[in-house]
């Protein structure tokens, strides 16, 4: 074991070792791999990297089948080598894909190992398509919940989400492809924050700094552009990125991470215009953290990642579901605010202004008239 | 311009806030003779603008339909009119300096003039819909017909109608998916007027008034032309809407109340008089004061009333400039005449007198049919009265919009 690898990129299950394995070719020293998957014959033999098999008594070198009670006590059966594996590394990334057996079995229990072990966990959790039915779509849901109390830092990636960027009749080997593609170059992107040759160096602390507690709502997006204005173009690529606009990604955090690289001719005025944008978008009131770097290799193009977290909320008592989730005809209801009562039965409609004055608010509120008292 | 034969089938669609109402009739010597009729309400419009196309062209469908079954003859072609904000106008005018050979305007001149008027460009992203004629000068003193008169400088005016190119474009395709053409727009405000007011009445000098559910359309006729009109947000809705804001009551009690009870003056006696919702003394039946009632909704509908006399006087600095024009009686010889659906609001009449200061009266269609015979039918009426006439002051829309319009959808 490398003692200068500062990162420890966990593939976990048989989605999370594919994406880490596009990946480890391209790794910083300072990103060491690890693949950890239940059936011996789906992990990649092509790449280079530490492999360590899960519950090989309880599925006998085969998958978990999706049950992700044998994925948990896959984890639970390995726990010492995964201490092990895990301790004096300041920061993991755990990769996996949710909705299988291992991933979803697994995953919480192995954030917790690690956090135990004094890592701070930045997971990045895939959710399956919606395609891939309702079932995996459960599995991943509620492993989700579990994962992000434990993890410090929880980028979810919706499939549905990065399919919609590949074309419509794109097969579905394809619409995996794409999606894998997608967390890979994202991955990419983090990992290249750790590179040596840094412009403005980020010291991994940095990021356990702004992950600093479990549970915390993430956000991470990047995005890339080539030409003249690349840093701008990249910035806005990231705050328009798919993975910035998720149904619970969160938009607005209190700390936030910047990293921007860029080729031979990026400037420092690029950069920290690059950073204003993202910062205009996402906020980052308490604690914004540059990074920048130059890559030859990039030429005129720029590429910018950014990490986000806030506290975490507090938890919202459980409720009694009372519709059924998903239901297409469920209402949506919202609070009725001041401004929606004043404007009545034209709540919702574009509002209409005459001479600065929204005059679907009654005539008598905003002349301040006095009903008359009946008589 | 020579006005083309009329189809003898015409169908006109009037697509409001709260109804859209449709009329088809046959023309036998230029008066129609009404096949069908069909009101429905409208889904998917606030405030005079759509805001979900589905439900709106659902609508429409229906509409159509009714009027294929009732009339027994399929629809092909149909005027819709056009109101509310996307629409604007605005006065062009085009002169020329008349050939001094005899100092005689031709015919050509004439034209060359109009063309010159023409030329002036609509806003961008809006579509000109169409040319109503104003005032023709020669050398400053109006003429009905300068061909033949002698003078130096010859103006022609036009009142155009302008609109947003994509509420066009919409509407033509909404109309195209139900294999239905349309043969021509018709501004909502000219059309109230046509059905309300007489021609001696706007050669004098008239307002209308067509208080909608959604939107208020005006037009102001002066010597027997169109010489503004406009369009404001506003309209029978939101009287419904500040009484279910006064008395915490649901929209449909408030309109219900609004019909029965709501006035466009407020009376201090109205105070001593307590109405009942429901007033059969069922079970949940609830009391109101009839004070509460008429004091919102006389505040609102005269704001309405005050809007147009401030949007008109917007227009008139705009036509003449550095001059004020006041809007009075000597102005306005035949005052204001309110129509639409909230002109049936108890003293409307009254209300608007109140604010102007000149004689006003409620418009009525004059139709065959009693059912019709009510300020809320002025619009589709007067559709078919213009459609009817379909000439001066009406121009037949110019072929540069048809050219636009054909560009749009790659005839």
């Amino acid at each position: 074991m490398s003692s200068t690898a500062s990162i420890l990129l966990v593939g976990l299950g048989g989605a999370g070792c594919s994406m880490v394995a596009r990946l480890a070719p391209s790794l910083p020293p300072q990103v060491r791999a690890v693949f950890l998957d239940s059936d011996l014959n789906a992990l990649p033999n092509s790449v280079t990297g530490e492999y360590l098999q899960l519950g090989r008594s309880l599925t006998r070198g085969m998958g978990t089948g999706g049950e992700s009670a044998l994925g948990l006590a896959a984890v639970e059966s390995e726990e010492p080598a995964l201490r092990r594996l895990f301790t004096g590394v300041p920061i993991v990334v755990l990769v996996t894909g949710l909705g299988g057996g291992l991933g979803s079995g697994a995953a919480p229990a192995l954030a917790t190992i690690a956090t135990e072990a004094g890592s701070t966990v930045l997971a990045f959790a895939t959710i399956p398509f919606s395609h891939e039915g309702e079932r995996r779509k459960r599995l991943a849901s509620d492993a989700l919940e579990k994962l992000s109390a434990k993890a410090h830092g929880l980028v979810v990636v919706q499939n549905d989400l990065l399919s919609l960027q590949v074309s419509a009749d794109a097969s579905l080997a394809e619409a995996f492809a794409a999606a894998d593609d997608w967390v890979a170059g994202a991955l990419r992107a983090l990992a290249s924050i750790f590179e040596a040759g840094a412009l403005v160096p980020v010291d991994p602390a940095a990021l356990r700094s702004i992950l600093a507690q479990p549970g915390s709502p993430t956000l991470f997006t990047s995005g890339k552009a080539q030409g003249p204005q690349a840093a701008l173009l990249a910035a806005k690529a990231a705050t328009e990125s798919a993975l910035a606009h998720g149904p619970d990604v969160i938009t607005k955090v209190a700390s936030l991470f910047v990293h921007v690289a860029g080729g031979p001719s990026l400037s420092a005025t690029d950069a920290f215009e690059a950073v204003n944008i993202i910062r205009a978008k996402f906020g980052g009131e308490t604690t914004t953290i540059v990074g920048a770097r130059i890559k030859p290799e990039l030429g005129d193009g720029v590429e910018v990642a950014v990490i986000g977290a806030s506290a975490p909320a507090p938890k919202a008592p459980k409720t009694r579901k009372t519709a059924k989730a998903g239901d297409p005809n469920q209402a949506l209801f919202g609070f009725a605010t001041e401004e929606s009562l004043r404007r009545g039965i034209f709540g919702s409609a574009p509002f209409t202004f005459v001479d600065g004055v929204d005059i679907d608010v009654p005539t008598y509120i905003r002349r301040s008239i006095r009903l008359s008292p009946p008589k | 311009m020579t006005p083309k034969p009329l189809p003898s089938l015409i169908t006109v669609i009037d697509i409001g806030t709260q109804k859209t109402v449709a009329l088809v009739g046959q023309v036998i010597d230029g008066k129609a003779r009404m096949l069908g009729f069909s009101e429905r309400r409208t889904d998917g419009v606030v405030k005079g603008t759509v805001t979900d196309l589905d439900k709106l062209h659902a609508g429409v469908h229906e509409v159509i339909n009714d009027l294929e079954r009732v009339s027994q003859r399929p629809v092909h072609y149909v005027y819709l009119s056009i109101a509310g904000p996307a629409v604007d106008g605005e006065r062009v005018k085009g002169f020329i300096p008349v050939p001094a050979h005899d100092g005689k305007v031709t015919k050509q001149d004439l034209d060359e003039a109009i063309r010159s008027a023409k030329r002036v460009e609509p806003p961008a992203g809006r579509l000109i819909m169409l040319y109503m004629r104003q005032p023709t000068l020669l050398d400053g003193k109006q003429v009905a017909n300068p061909v033949g008169l002698q003078g130096r400088r010859l103006e022609v005016n036009f009142w155009r109608t302008t609109m947003e190119e994509g509420n066009v474009r919409f509407r033509v395709s909404m109309m195209n998916a139900m294999s239905v053409n349309v043969s021509e727009f018709i501004l909502a405000s000219h059309a109230s007027g046509c059905a309300v007011v007489s021609e001696s009445e706007k050669q004098g000098g008239v307002l209308v008034i067509d208080v909608g559910a959604g939107t208020t359309d005006w037009i102001l006729y002066f010597k027997g032309h169109i010489l503004c009109a406009g369009s404001i947000p506003v309209g029978g809705e939101h009287l419904t809407n500040d009484l279910s804001v006064a008395l915490r009551i649901s929209r449909e009690t408030a309109e219900d109340l609004k019909i029965r009870f709501a006035s466009a003056l407020h009376r201090e006696s109205d105070l001593n008089q307590t109405i009942w919702k429901d007033g059969d003394k069922s079970v949940g039946d609830q009391q109101f004061n009839r004070g509460t009632i008429t004091q919102v909704s006389s505040l609102r509908y005269q704001e309405i009333i005050d809007f147009v006399r401030k949007d008109v006087l917007r227009h008139f600095e705009q036509i003449f400039p550095g001059h004020s024009v006041k809007l009075d009686q000597a102005f306005l010889p035949s005052g204001v005449v309110l129509t639409g659906g909230t002109a049936n609001l108890q003293d409307a009449a009254d209300g608007a007198q109140l604010v102007f200061g000149v004689t006003s009266r409620v418009g009525i269609p004059s139709f065959e049919t009693d059912a019709l015979r009510k300020p809320e039918y002025s619009g589709v009426i007067g559709m078919m009265v213009a459609a009817i006439q379909d000439a001066p002051p009406v121009l037949r829309r110019p072929k540069s919009l048809w050219d636009n319009v054909k560009e749009l959808f790659r005839l």
